[in-house]
């Protein structure tokens, strides 16, 4: 069997920062690093490789700076990893990098199962593995808890808001693991060493994937686009010197003046 | 090709009535049709919700594949210029399947549109970054996807309009997906959208038995226990969280205690009139996010903060 995790090199959102005059959100600086999500992605591919005894590659679309987080999902089990180099710099429409990412599958596969995260921490828009399974023509089994393989056959848990569906594909099929669904394993010494000898591929969207940037960029569905910063108006009064009597007077004191609370001031 | 329609479905009651009286305001404006989908045997409830027109696919809606069937054939028969869809599990995943199908530009998280029907373009806001920031789209002339979370618009009282049933013709090949088991979750009691006081419980708190000294607290308030994802899905102490991914509040205050602050978080309680937060960690994020910050130990302020409570007799302002 041949199996595919999708990851993304995801900005940790958190760390952007807005400018409170002008409103820019402020992007340089902000650590990426494989998302929380995509660790579980790999995580659930690791433990269906080593259940199966299939092959496990791993597929990405960012910039070439996310080779060295690579170390890590290397180290939890992917054989090997390929990076398509980002023409867009992640700014694109989500059409548009499922382009990419289709071209990519189908030089690499065919493969029995693709597995990815329903969103990705950063942009969260759960748009790569609806697109990905229109393209490719694959049963999606989507926020996928459990995962079961037998005789050609994929079982799951769909965690849906007010249920649970337990559901049944068969393979080829591309399911979309749900958040913290399978946490990431912790690796060892000896699984660092070994994956520094597995090997990172990089392509380029043109010369390795035949794909012209320029019709790629026809694909948009945007004439335009651009972005501003929400500033957070609250009042940010920190309590912090007193004992727990003193910050619990402090605290109601505050909430007196609010008017969310009567009683004795 | 356009029919100056605005085309809305959601599965979820509520969430579809504010989509609906959203496309109704818009199509006001404009003199514009306001379609919706309804899937199932039985249409009946959306027909005097306001809408011009009710396209009825008679699909399982437990099976996203049968449901992008059912969007597709209305969207033949409606041609919309806008698609509304809510930002549920399973309107995220049929609109990128529907923007694929048709060719069409598709946008996540919409907190505000407009359209011109001159140049027959829709602006799109969004919530970019999971709520840091607002992306502004600008589509390419034709039909555009949009999908809304609960909360974004307001749902308008119920105008006394009947609407015309179509019944769609939906052949679609059979899903590739069959569904073997459905277990509902179980539902929370506590409606904490409604809530004017939600005590937010995050990681910070260790055992599950402290909930009782912490619905101690929230009683004495009027207030209702929230929490953080971690706590209903991992711990599952609670059916329901607050986030991005769960439910949204709008109290008088919202007390966090022990929560750290993950933005996917502070999405669900950022509509908060006043946000107080207990945390250890005087660096937590969530006090970047708070009102009033108090740096301690829950298990020695929560209980201070009780006795005070029961000694100053403080009580909620809504209560006699």
């Amino acid at each position: 069997m041949k199996i595919l995790a999708l990851m993304k090199y995801s900005l940790d959102v958190a760390e952007i920062k807005v400018d409170q005059t002008t409103k820019e959100l402020r992007m340089s600086g902000v650590p990426e690093k494989i998302g929380n999500i995509d660790k579980n992605v790999v995580e659930a591919a690791v433990r269906l490789k080593d259940e199966t005894g299939s092959s496990l590659q791993g597929l990405t679309l960012g910039p070439q700076a996310a080779r060295e987080s690579f170390k890590d999902v290397l180290a939890m089990g992917l054989d090997e990893v390929y990076l398509v180099d980002d023409p867009f710099a992640g700014a694109s429409d989500a059409r548009i990098a499922v382009h990419i990412l289709e071209a990519a599958i189908r030089k690499l596969g065919p493969f029995d199962l693709i597995l990815c995260g329903f969103a990705s921490d950063d942009g969260y828009t759960y748009q790569v593995a609806p697109r990905l399974a229109e393209r490719l023509d694959l049963p999606l089994v989507s926020y996928a808890r459990r995962i079961s393989l037998s005789d050609g056959q994929l079982q799951a848990d769909r965690d849906l808001e007010d249920s649970l569906q337990t559901v049944a594909v068969s393979l080829p099929a591309l399911v979309s693991i749900a958040e913290e669904a399978f946490p990431p394993r912790r690796t060892t010494l000896m699984d660092a060493l070994k994956a520094k000898k597995k090997p990172v591929n990089i392509w380029q969207v043109e010369a390795d994937l035949g794909l012209s940037q320029a019709d790629l960029e026809q694909l948009s569905g945007f004439e335009s686009s651009s972005q501003i910063g929400v500033i957070v108006h609250r009042k940010q009064i920190m309590f912090k010197a007193g004992t727990p009597v003193e910050l619990a007077d402090q605290m109601i004191d505050a909430l007196l003046q609010e008017n969310v609370v009567k009683g004795a001031a | 090709m356009s029919s100056n329609t605005i085309l809305v479905f959601c599965e979820k009651p509520t969430l579809f009535q504010e989509l609906l009286s959203e496309a109704r305001r818009h199509a006001a404006s404009i003199g514009w049709t306001v379609a919706a989908v309804g899937l199932g045997k039985d249409v009946s409830a959306l027909v005097e919700l306001g809408a011009d027109v009710v396209y009825q696919g008679d699909v399982d809606d437990r099976n996203p594949e049968m449901v992008t069937s059912a969007l597709l054939a209305a969207a033949a028969q409606a041609q919309p210029s806008v698609f509304l869809v809510g930002a549920t599990k399973l309107g995220m995943e049929v609109a990128p399947r529907l923007a694929e199908r048709l060719g069409t530009g598709y946008a996540a998280w919409v907190v505000g549109f407009e359209v011109d029907p001159g140049l027959e373009t829709t602006t799109a806001k969004c919530m970019l970054y999971t709520g840091t920031g607002v992306a502004t789209y600008r589509f390419k002339p034709g039909a555009a996807i949009l999908t809304v979370a609960p909360g974004v618009f307001e749902a308008s009282p119920d105008p006394g309009k009947t609407a015309n049933v179509v019944v769609l013709d939906v052949s679609a090949a059979p899903p590739k997906m069959t569904v073997l088991e459905y277990k509902p979750k179980p539902a929370s009691g506590a409606r904490l959208e409604e809530a004017r006081l939600v005590v937010d419980v995050g990681q910070g708190v260790k055992v599950r038995e402290d909930l009782q000294m912490i619905q101690a607290l929230a009683d004495l308030l009027d207030g209702q226990l929230g929490c953080s994802r971690p706590i209903a899905s991992d711990r599952d102490w609670f059916p329901e969280w607050l986030g991005l991914s769960g439910a949204k509040i709008k109290p008088e205050l919202c007390l966090t205690v022990g929560v750290s602050g993950a933005i996917q978080h502070i999405v669900g309680i950022r509509d908060s009139r006043l946000i107080a937060a207990v945390n250890t960690d005087e660096g937590a994020a969530i006090f970047s996010q708070a009102d009033y910050g108090v740096v301690a130990d829950l298990y020695e302020f929560l209980p201070a903060l009780m006795d005070r409570i029961k000694a100053r007799g403080i009580r909620p302002a809504w209560m006699p």
